[in-house]
C-alpha cells in the first residue's frame, strides 16, 4: 500500500464523501418533513376540537360558557373522554369557566396578546410549557355570539408523542448514517482493491521488465474486461520490445565481433612487429596487411552507416526514370576485369523495356552487389549470368543473377538477408565481404516497392531474383 | 615448449606463431576444429591456444574432445565473445584461461608463461637446477652468477630439460617439445644442440648437469 495517494484510497474517499452528502441530505429532508407534518397534524386536531367545543359552548348551553362538566359533553359528542387533550373555556375577560378534568393541577396560560387577538376574532396557535417534561401545543379560539366575543376556548395537546418520535428518528439517523458510511468505505475499499489488483500486478511486472527481464508476462485471468485488454496489449508490447531488444543485442554482438577481428590483427601484428628491429620488407608486409584491415573496417562502418540511415529513414531516394538494362550493362562492363581475374565467365542479357522509377545510384549498387556476390562464390571455370527482362503484361521488370557456385543450404536460405549472416565465415572474410551486402540489397529493393528472393541448390549454384514495378 | 595455435583467421594465426617463436616456443597452427583434434592426438603439446568460433568443429567441441581423451593439456581460450556467459561456458568446458580479442600480445605471453608454470607446479617464475638459473620472462640464463649467452633453440632445449629435471628425456620427447612439426627425425640435430649446450653450461664447472643416458636420451641432474 503506497499510502493515501493511491487511486484505491481516493476512489473510496470520493465514494464515501458523495454517499455521505446524499445520506445527510436525505436525513435532513426526512427529519424536517416528518416534523412539519407531525406538528401540522397536532394543530389540525386541536383546531377541530376547539371548533366543536366552541360551537357546543354556544348552542345547547346557551348563555355563557359555564361548563363545569366538560367531560360529559365530550363523552356525549365523541363517545370518549378526550385523553391527553386539555380543554378549557374562559369568559371574555379571561376568567376560567370550565375545564377538562385532566387539568386539575395545571394552569394553562393565556397571554394578553392572545386574548386581544381572540377579541378580534383571530385564532392563535402557540407552544407553551405547562408541565415540566413536555411542551403543550395550544390553540386559543374565540367563541363569538352575534359578532361579539363571548369567551374563548383553549385546546391543548401534549407534544410528548411527536417529540418522542422525532427524537427517536434523530437517534436512528445519527447512528445509521455513520454506520452506513463506515460499511460503505470498507466495501468500497474492498471493491477498489479487487478491481485494481490486476493494476498492481501489471505495475510489478513492469518493474521487473524495467530491471531488464523482458521474458516476464502478465498472467491474464479475464480477457474481455478493460484490464484484461490492457494486460493483453501490454503483453503484446513487451513481446515486440523483447524481440527488437534481442535483435539489437544480436546485431551489436555481430558488429563488435566483425570489428574485433580486424582490430585483433592490427594490434597483434603491430605489437609483434615492434618487439624488435626488423628488415624493411617485414615492416612493409605489416603495413600492407594493416592497410587491408583498415580498408575492411572502413567498408564495414560505411555499410553499417548506410543501413542505420536506412533504418532511421534518413536516406532519401531519388525518383527518376532509370533504364535497368542499360544500368546492368554498365555494371557488367565494370565487373569484366574481376571476372577475368577469377576465371569466371560473366554474361549479360537485356530483354524488353525495363524503365523503372527509382534512384540510379542505389539501383546500380543493388545490381553490383548481387553480381559481385555471384562472382565471389563461383569457382574458376564457372559462369555468372546477369539477366534483365521487362514484362509488360505483369507490369514488372526482373533482374536475375544466376551463378554456378557453391550454392546455399536450405537452412541458410531464409537467413542470407540477415545482417552479418554468413553461410561460410572463413570464405566470406577471404573474399572481402562485410556480411552486409545482401541486407543492403534487400533494403534497396524494398525502398523501390519491389521483391527479392533466392533459390539455390548446394553444389550447383544460386539464383537471386529482383522484381521491380515498371514505370507506366 | 611446444604450442598449438588453433585459429581460423590466417593473419591472427600467423602473427601468433611469429610472436611466440620469437619467445623460443615451438609453434604449430591448425585452422579448423578437425585439424586441431588431429594434431593434438598426433603430437605432444605443452599448451594449446584455442579460438572458440571455428569452422567444421566448434572450439568448445574441440575442448571437450581434448578433455575426453584426458590429455593434460593447458588450454588458453581466445575469442571475440566476451560476455560473462561465454567466459563461464568456456572455462566450464575445460579451458584453463580466457583472453578476449583484441588482446595485448604481452598479456598473451604472460598468460602462456603462467599456464606452463602451473603445469609444472612451480611457485615462482624462475627455473633453477643447482646453481643454474633460467628466467622465462627475460630469457636470461646464468650459472653461478655467470651470465650465459644462448641461441633460441639452445634456450628452448635448456628450458625443456630444466622443466623435466631429474627425469630421463628421449630424443623423441625433445623433438616433440622443442621443435615444430617441420622437424626431421632422421637428423642428429638434437645431439648437436645438446653438445652446444654442454659446452656453454658444463664446461667451466666441476659439477656436470647434463648427462647422456646411453641408448635412451639425456637427463638434467640437479
Amino acid at each position: 500500500m503506497a499510502g493515501f495517494k493511491t487511486i484505491k484510497f481516493r476512489l473510496t474517499l470520493w465514494y464515501v464523501v458523495i454517499l455521505g452528502i446524499i445520506l445527510s441530505s436525505f436525513s435532513f429532508f426526512l427529519y424536517f418533513t416528518l416534523s412539519d407534518s407531525l406538528y401540522k397534524g397536532v394543530d389540525n386536531k386541536i383546531k377541530t376540537m376547539a371548533e366543536i367545543v366552541a360551537s357546543s359552548a354556544r348552542n345547547p348551553l346557551g348563555a355563557g360558557p359555564s361548563i363545569s362538566d366538560l367531560d360529559r359533553i365530550m363523552t356525549e359528542r365523541f363517545g370518549i373522554r378526550p385523553l391527553g387533550r386539555y380543554i378549557q373555556i374562559l369568559d371574555e375577560s379571561g376568567r376560567v369557566g370550565g375545564r377538562s378534568t385532566n387539568l386539575r393541577n395545571v394552569q394553562i396560560p393565556l397571554s394578553v396578546q392572545t386574548l386581544q387577538a381572540a377579541s378580534k376574532g383571530k385564532t392563535t396557535f402557540e407552544t407553551v410549557q405547562v408541565t415540566a417534561k413536555y411542551p403543550v401545543r395550544l390553540v386559543t379560539m374565540p367563541i363569538t355570539e352575534d359578532g361579539r366575543m363571548a369567551g374563548v376556548v383553549q385546546v391543548g395537546s401534549s407534544l410528548e408523542g411527536v417529540e418522542d418520535a422525532l427524537q427517536q428518528l434523530l437517534l436512528i439517523l445519527l447512528i445509521a448514517v455513520p454506520a452506513a458510511l463506515l460499511f460503505a468505505s470498507a466495501g468500497g475499499l474492498f471493491l477498489a482493491n479487487k478491481v485494481l489488483r490486476p493494476v498492481d500486478e501489471i505495475t510489478q511486472i513492469a518493474r521487473q521488465i524495467g530491471s531488464g527481464d523482458l521474458s516476464q508476462r502478465i498472467r491474464i485471468k479475464r480477457v474481455n474486461d478493460e484490464l484484461g485488454r490492457l494486460a493483453a496489449t501490454f503483453n503484446e508490447m513487451i513481446a515486440k520490445l523483447e524481440e527488437s531488444f534481442h535483435r539489437v543485442k544480436r546485431f551489436t554482438a555481430d558488429v563488435s565481433h566483425e570489428l574485433k577481428t580486424p582490430l585483433t590483427i592490427l594490434r597483434g601484428e603491430v605489437e609483434v612487429g615492434l618487439k624488435k628491429k626488423r628488415a624493411l620488407g617485414e615492416y612493409q608486409r605489416i603495413l600492407n596487411s594493416n592497410l587491408e584491415e583498415t580498408n575492411r573496417m572502413s567498408r564495414i562502418v560505411d555499410d553499417l552507416l548506410t543501413l542505420s540511415r536506412a533504418d532511421m529513414g534518413e536516406l532519401t531516394m531519388e525518383r527518376e526514370e532509370v533504364e535497368l538494362s542499360s544500368l546492368a550493362r554498365e555494371v557488367w562492363g565494370d565487373l569484366q576485369i574481376l571476372a577475368r581475374e577469377k576465371g569466371v565467365q560473366l554474361q549479360f542479357m537485356g530483354d524488353g523495356v525495363t524503365k523503372v522509377e527509382g534512384d540510379p545510384l542505389f539501383l546500380r549498387q543493388l545490381i553490383l552487389n548481387l553480381t559481385e556476390n555471384g562472382l565471389k562464390y563461383t569457382p574458376s571455370g564457372g559462369a555468372v549470368e546477369l539477366k534483365v527482362k521487362g514484362d509488360r503484361d505483369e507490369g514488372v521488370a526482373r533482374i536475375c543473377v544466376s551463378d554456378t557456385g557453391v550454392g546455399i543450404a536450405q537452412k541458410d536460405l531464409k537467413r542470407v538477408f540477415d545482417r552479418f549472416y554468413r553461410v561460410d565465415k572463413a570464405r566470406s572474410r577471404e573474399t572481402g565481404g562485410t556480411g552486409l551486402g545482401l541486407s543492403i540489397s534487400q533494403w534497396i529493393v524494398q525502398a523501390h516497392e519491389g521483391q527479392i528472393s533466392v533459390k539455390s541448390t548446394v553444389g550447383k549454384g544460386s539464383t537471386f531474383t529482383v522484381i521491380l514495378p515498371l514505370k507506366d | 615448449m611446444r604450442i598449438l595455435v588453433v585459429e581460423d583467421e590466417k593473419k591472427v594465426a600467423s602473427f601468433l606463431k611469429k610472436g611466440l617463436e620469437e619467445e623460443y616456443y615451438a609453434v604449430d597452427c591448425a585452422y579448423d576444429g578437425e585439424e586441431a583434434l588431429y594434431m593434438v592426438e598426433a603430437n605432444d603439446y605443452d599448451l594449446m591456444i584455442l579460438d572458440i568460433m571455428l569452422p567444421k568443429i566448434d572450439g568448445l567441441e574441440v575442448l571437450k574432445g581434448v578433455r575426453d581423451k584426458e590429455l593434460p593439456l593447458p588450454v588458453l581460450m581466445l575469442t571475440a565473445k566476451d560476455s560473462i556467459e561465454d567466459v563461464i561456458k568456456g572455462l566450464d568446458a575445460g579451458g584453463d584461461d580466457y583472453l578476449t580479442k583484441p588482446f595485448a600480445f604481452a598479456e598473451l605471453l604472460a598468460r602462456v608463461r603462467a599456464l606452463l608454470r602451473r603445469k609444472e607446479r612451480e611457485p615462482s617464475g624462475e627455473l633453477q637446477v643447482a646453481d643454474l638459473v633460467l628466467d622465462p620472462v627475460t630469457h636470461a640464463v646464468s650459472r653461478g652468477g655467470q651470465e650465459i649467452e644462448l641461441t633460441a633453440k639452445e634456450y628452448a632445449l635448456l628450458e625443456y630439460l630444466m622443466r623435466q629435471v631429474n627425469r630421463v628425456v628421449t630424443r623423441t620427447m625433445i623433438s616433440e617439445h622443442v621443435w615444430d612439426y617441420h622437424f626431421d627425425p632422421m637428423t642428429n640435430v638434437i645431439d648437436v644442440y645438446v653438445n652446444h649446450l654442454r659446452n656453454k653450461i658444463d664446461l667451466d664447472s666441476s659439477q656436470k648437469l647434463i648427462h647422456t643416458i646411453r641408448g635412451v636420451g639425456y637427463m638434467l641432474k640437479g
